[in-house]
């Protein structure tokens, strides 16, 4: 037991961790909104260092909403839903991965309830509980389905991209389930069909060999 | 006459007994420090909620860009390692420092892949979404276990002389495969940029 340089070295470099990530908890706070896009301080988002789940005391009448995404799947299986919620305003998307999805919109009650709209009629009515999940009811191309979303840690979510390929409108969304699993959908000018898997780290993905970037969805 | 019962008596035996434990103790230290370092990293990377973000240095277009070069300089001074060590082991002619500079070469390249390791486990966490993504988690976590092995086993004298190239064999393979599944990866994905 003599050569003190090898501690020395361990122990430089345990330093060097501890310090860069004090230096993340600290000035990351700020980005720390699970997508990369840059948005303007909410509310909701506190200003402790570590990223708390927990909303701060929720008052009984006004439920504190917390930006975040959940993805899950519908009772019977058939199909995923994922919602994100920014400042009180939802997006959700529904997507069975071949043919069926929607596009949903609304705002987040007080009590945590929303109602959500899209095309055709499409309605998306859910309740956020205790700040982990959303579960409801989902009325999508003639389908009446219910569901629950659990609130969905990085890179789990919902992604969305838009680009024109070869002259051919292509619009891709993804949801990213908790453990990976991707179910999603690409239209071509309004033929939707299973999509090709994304990198959940940086949303890259080939569609009819363009290179396009899925990047979260947000209302 | 009588006997003095506080005479010296005959010492125990020579603390020959200690001596197996502590050449045990020699392997097992680094042994069980690897496997807590990996252990620990890899339950940190799973348990904790990925921030999904950090910090980002001016002048590069995206954390995992910097991430990327860092890994990249890692991966260079991992290669300085290996020609440095047969170097020590004289199976190819070197210098007189080139000790000193393996020694330091190692120090870099470690020093350099603690950032990247950081962000990793603090942004993304532990994943398993993917073949190349669960791989690169499991050496990512292996490789400061087994570099902690090697910096400890240094401390110790009289080792076989397999043990420290075999060792050392490991954290370089481990920080090979590491930078193919992540740096190699975004460079041909994301192409060369910075």
């Amino acid at each position: 037991m003599k050569r003190p340089g090898p501690l020395f070295t361990l122990l430089a470099g345990l330093l060097l961790g501890l310090f860069m990530l004090s230096l993340n908890a600290t000035t990351g706070s700020e980005a720390v909104s699970s997508t990369p896009k840059k948005k303007p301080p909410t509310a909701a988002a506190s200003p402790a260092p570590t990223k708390t789940t927990t909303p701060p005391s929720p008052s009984p009448s006004r439920v504190s909403v917390p930006d975040a995404s959940y993805a899950g799947r519908t009772d019977d299986d058939s199909s995923a839903v994922a919602v994100t919620v920014r400042d009180r305003k939802a997006i959700a998307y529904f997507c069975d991965g071949r043919a069926k999805e929607s596009w949903l919109k609304g705002d987040v009650k007080d009590d945590g309830s929303m109602r959500l709209t899209g095309k055709n009629g499409d309605v998306l009515n859910g309740t956020l509980k205790e700040g982990k999940r959303i579960s409801g009811t989902a009325d999508v191309g003639g389908g009446h389905y219910g569901f629950t979303a659990d609130k969905a840690k990085k890179p789990g979510g919902l992604y969305r991209a838009t680009a024109t390929v070869r002259g051919a409108k292509v619009d891709g969304g993804w949801i990213v389930l908790p453990g990976g699993k991707q179910v999603g959908i690409v239209t071509r000018d309004g033929d939707p069909q299973a999509a090709p898997v994304i990198d959940p780290e940086t949303g890259a993905v080939t569609v009819d060999g363009q290179q396009l970037t899925a990047r979260p969805a947000t209302p | 006459m009588t006997v003095d019962p506080n005479a010296a008596t005959q010492g125990f035996p020579s603390p020959e007994p200690v001596r197996p434990r502590a050449g045990a103790a020699r392997y097992l230290v680094p042994a069980l420090v690897a496997a807590a370092v990996a252990v620990a990293l890899g339950v940190y990377g799973r348990v904790h909620d990925p921030a999904g973000t950090a910090f980002n240095i001016a002048g590069f277009s995206s954390t995992s860009a910097v991430k990327s070069w860092l890994a990249t300089t890692a991966f260079f001074f991992a290669l300085v390692q290996l020609v440095s060590a047969l170097m020590v082991y004289g199976k190819l002619p070197g210098p007189r420092w080139a000790s000193k500079l393996h020694r330091w070469s190692g120090r870099i390249a470690f020093l350099v892949a603690v950032p990247v390791a950081v962000h990793c486990l603090y942004a993304l966490g532990y994943q398993t979404y993917e073949t190349r993504v669960l791989w690169h988690s499991i050496l990512g976590c292996f490789f400061f276990g087994v570099f902690s092995a090697k910096m400890l086993l240094l401390r110790s004298e009289r080792l076989p002389g397999w043990l420290l190239p075999l060792v050392g064999g490991l954290v370089f393979t481990a920080l090979t495969l590491i930078w193919l599944t992540s740096a190699l990866w975004f460079f041909r994905t994301f192409g060369v940029t910075t």
